[in-house]
């Protein structure tokens, strides 16, 4: 059955009958176009007559010994809510390139490292495995012209970044943040399901806090404390291969900055389209951007201020310190 | 020539510099190696007897033939006890 699985892609990681395994789709001739992978899988399960199947994690393993893929460009790495969506939109923009953006199954598998796996166990190293295996498949060159992998990956994700990078120690990688007011304003008037799992153990272990205390949280100190400790991670390592990137930096310029740094170097058509593309709202394509910290700060009340001082913006300033180079 | 190979329901990744990960397809467990269960099973792969396994692994290692001869043997025995090998 493997040998036939050309052309599908692992859409999502699920339980069925109790067993744990992916959900595959079959999208031979569907282009990853849409700013996030799961309005990709939406859209194509929307068209009549796709199949669809589920299989057991192993199918990876032995996929990946046969499947022609892309190996991985560049990283992005995110704080919520901070213009990595509009990064990604212009790393699509480059020719033959494979972005993909927050896979359900990706998100997935790095989560169950979080809670399933501790560091340098046999768990640690299987999941290790099966998320290079998963990458691997879901980067499958399904035309056979293609030359650049982007990952974008959820904000949660990036607290697994050491593991990540052991799998893929030579891939730069992009962290992306902003402000952590405005950051928790358009979280909480937005909310992400990030915010929302049901499964604790993920923003518990993000924030160093048991379930029990996340449960009790606001979401203003519940998102406070987890961009506050994604900021941590991002000043401890962001020496190591890593490129810091505010939001309010972002413009074309700079993005094409950051495409230099994954090593791309985009030609003169494909700069348009990214010109074009980010006047555009970047998850919604039919939005104009239009530009919204100041509002954000005007509608930040005193609990997202109060949560904001006490868990974020001490490492946003340090992190910012490292950024423009006045780290101590 | 060794009679014993790879069983064919066996899946094998390299991971994280030598060491490697096995699945039995047919219970569905999945088996951590270290560095030198994948060279004893690298080397089962290439038909390799244990005694020319263990020979490899002096030249790669610091270790004498009676050593690498037992490891190499203990490691065989434990992929037999769980039902990893075929015969050729």
């Amino acid at each position: 059955m493997v040998e036939n699985l050309k052309g599908w892609l692992p859409v999502d990681a699920v339980v069925a009958e109790d067993r744990p395994g992916l959900s595959w789709l079959e999208m031979p001739d569907v282009p990853l176009a849409e700013p996030f992978f799961q309005e990709t899988v939406d859209r194509a399960r929307s068209q009549n007559g796709r199949r669809e199947l589920f299989t057991e994690f192993d199918t990876l393993l032995q996929l990946e010994k046969t499947l022609d893929t892309v190996p991985p460009t560049g990283f992005i790495f995110h704080a919520s809510r901070c213009g990595s969506t509009l990064v990604s939109n212009a790393c699509r923009a480059i020719t033959n390139s494979i972005v993909l953006s927050e896979p359900p199954a990706l998100d997935k598998l790095i989560a169950r490292l979080i809670t399933d796996a501790a560091a340098h166990s046999p768990r640690s190293a299987i999941y290790s495995a099966l998320i290079r295996a998963l990458v691997h498949v879901l980067a499958q060159r399904r035309n056979g012209d293609e030359r650049h992998l982007f990952i974008k990956f959820a904000c949660c994700s990036f607290s697994q970044i050491d593991r990540i990078r052991r799998i893929w120690p030579n891939v730069p990688w992009l962290f992306l943040y902003r402000d952590p007011i405005e950051t928790i304003v358009s979280n909480i008037t937005n909310v992400p399901p990030w915010l929302l799992d049901s499964d604790r153990r993920v923003l518990a272990s993000i924030t160093n806090t048991s379930t029990t205390e996340v449960a009790s949280m606001s979401l203003e100190e519940l998102c406070a404390r987890t961009i506050g400790s994604l900021y941590s991670t991002a000043d401890r390592l962001a020496n190591d291969g890593g490129m810091l990137l505010n939001y309010n930096q972002l413009s074309v310029p700079v993005i094409s900055s950051v495409l230099k740094f994954f090593n791309i170097n985009p030609s003169s058509d494909e700069l348009e389209t990214i010109t074009r593309t980010s006047c555009t709202y970047s998850k919604e394509t039919s939005r104009a951007f239009i530009a919204d910290a100041e509002t954000k700060q005007q509608q930040a009340s005193a609990l997202v201020r109060e949560a904001a001082a006490a868990w974020a913006i001490e490492p946003y300033r340090r992190l910012e310190e490292k950024r423009m180079g006045n780290h101590e | 020539m060794n009679n014993l190979v790879p069983g064919k329901h066996v899946v094998v990744t390299d991971f994280d510099g030598g060491e490697g990960i096995l699945v039995d397809l047919n219970t569905k467990k999945y088996y951590q190696l270290n560095e030198t269960a994948m060279v004893v099973w690298k080397g089962l792969e290439q038909g390799k007897t244990t005694n020319e396994i263990a020979a490899d692994i002096t030249s790669a290692y610091e270790v004498g033939l009676e050593h690498a001869t037992t490891s190499v043997q203990r490691i065989v025995d434990n992929f037999q006890t769980y039902k990893l090998l075929g015969a050729r």
